[in-house]
């Protein structure tokens, strides 16, 4: 084993390896049914469960006005402090670089 | 892992039915065996039990099975119990008015091309 | 097996299971297999005006992939301890 342990820490290899660069950091996910949240990684796994910490969620819903059928797009938004987000909703995570 | 058997139980299934019953057996994919089952149907404050008899259902489909506290009222008092013909009436006129929003939007999305 | 060892950890505190359906349930955590399965005791519905037919219902089993969140108590999350054993995992431990 020629390859020191730190080495082999932050080499990147398969796509979770970059999602173990981001433990401890702020992370943006998208998730299905138009969701979408940001907060602190503190754990994951290979099916991308994960626990997050200071959690904005957004939800993006579509409406239609009852008069005029006319789409009215929302967003609502709400904190919770930890949340164990189950990995088969996950559509995609990164780092929340443009979306401070 | 279950002590819920012979016990009266709420199924709720993914497509949003309830089911009632005695639960007869459970197994680790949640596959499950009600016995004098029935489906609960609810519109705005209207219900019906309509009776289906032995029910075996796929685990992929159940949401949560509920243990019914028998000390509590199962439904708040200001619902009422209506024959099968009147909840399947309300039924579809909920779905009517639901189809009838979805087809006006539709025809507002076609003027908007014009 | 991270967040089997997890949960099991968690079993006698207070919870909220959001559900891919929205129906939201707050209980004690009674115990949780390793599909993540999860049985709830002393359960009450969050938005329990929506959800007539749960008003009776006391104790229940949650199909592990219909959850979308758990709603964690601040004091069941040690994030050291959960670093390392991420870690841990992420090398196929």
């Amino acid at each position: 084993m020629a390859s020191s342990n730190n080495e082999e820490e932050s080499a990147v290899k398969e796509p979770l390896d970059l999602i173990r660069l981001s433990l401890d950091e702020r992370i943006y996910v998208k998730l299905r049914s138009d969701r979408e949240l940001r907060g602190k990684l503190h754990a994951y796994d290979q099916h991308l469960n994960m626990i997050l910490g200071d959690v904005e969620e957004t939800i993006t819903t579509v409406e239609i006005d009852d008069e005029t059928y006319e789409e009215i797009v929302r967003t609502t938004k709400r904190n919770v402090q930890y949340l164990f987000v189950r990995g088969d909703g996950v559509i995609l995570v990164s780092p929340p670089l443009r979306t401070a | 892992m279950f002590k819920y058997i012979a016990e009266k139980l709420l199924v709720l299934l993914r497509d949003g039915r309830k089911l009632m019953g005695i639960l007869r057996s459970f197994d680790q994919f949640a596959n499950v065996v009600l016995e004098s089952a029935s489906e609960r149907v609810i519109v705005g404050d209207l219900y019906c039990d309509i009776p289906l008899g032995l029910y075996v259902i796929r685990g992929e489909n159940v949401v949560l099975i509920g243990e019914l506290d028998l000390e509590r009222e199962e439904l708040p008092p200001h619902m009422t119990r209506v024959s099968a013909e009147e909840i399947k009436r309300a039924q579809k006129a909920e779905k009517d008015a639901t189809d009838l929003k979805g087809s006006m939007r539709k025809r507002m999305e076609f003027l908007d091309f014009d | 097996m991270l967040f089997f060892s997890y949960f099991k950890d968690l079993v006698g505190r207070e919870v909220t299971v959001e559900l891919k359906n929205d129906l939201a349930i707050r209980g004690t955590l009674h115990s949780v297999d390793q599909y993540l399965n999860i049985k709830l005791e002393n359960t009450r519905v969050v938005d329990q005006d929506k959800y007539p037919h749960m008003l009776s219902v006391r104790n229940c089993f949650i199909r592990g992939s219909v959850v979308r969140y758990v709603q964690l108590p601040p004091e069941g999350v040690d994030t050291d301890l959960l670093h390392d054993a991420t870690r841990r995992e992420a090398r196929g431990g």
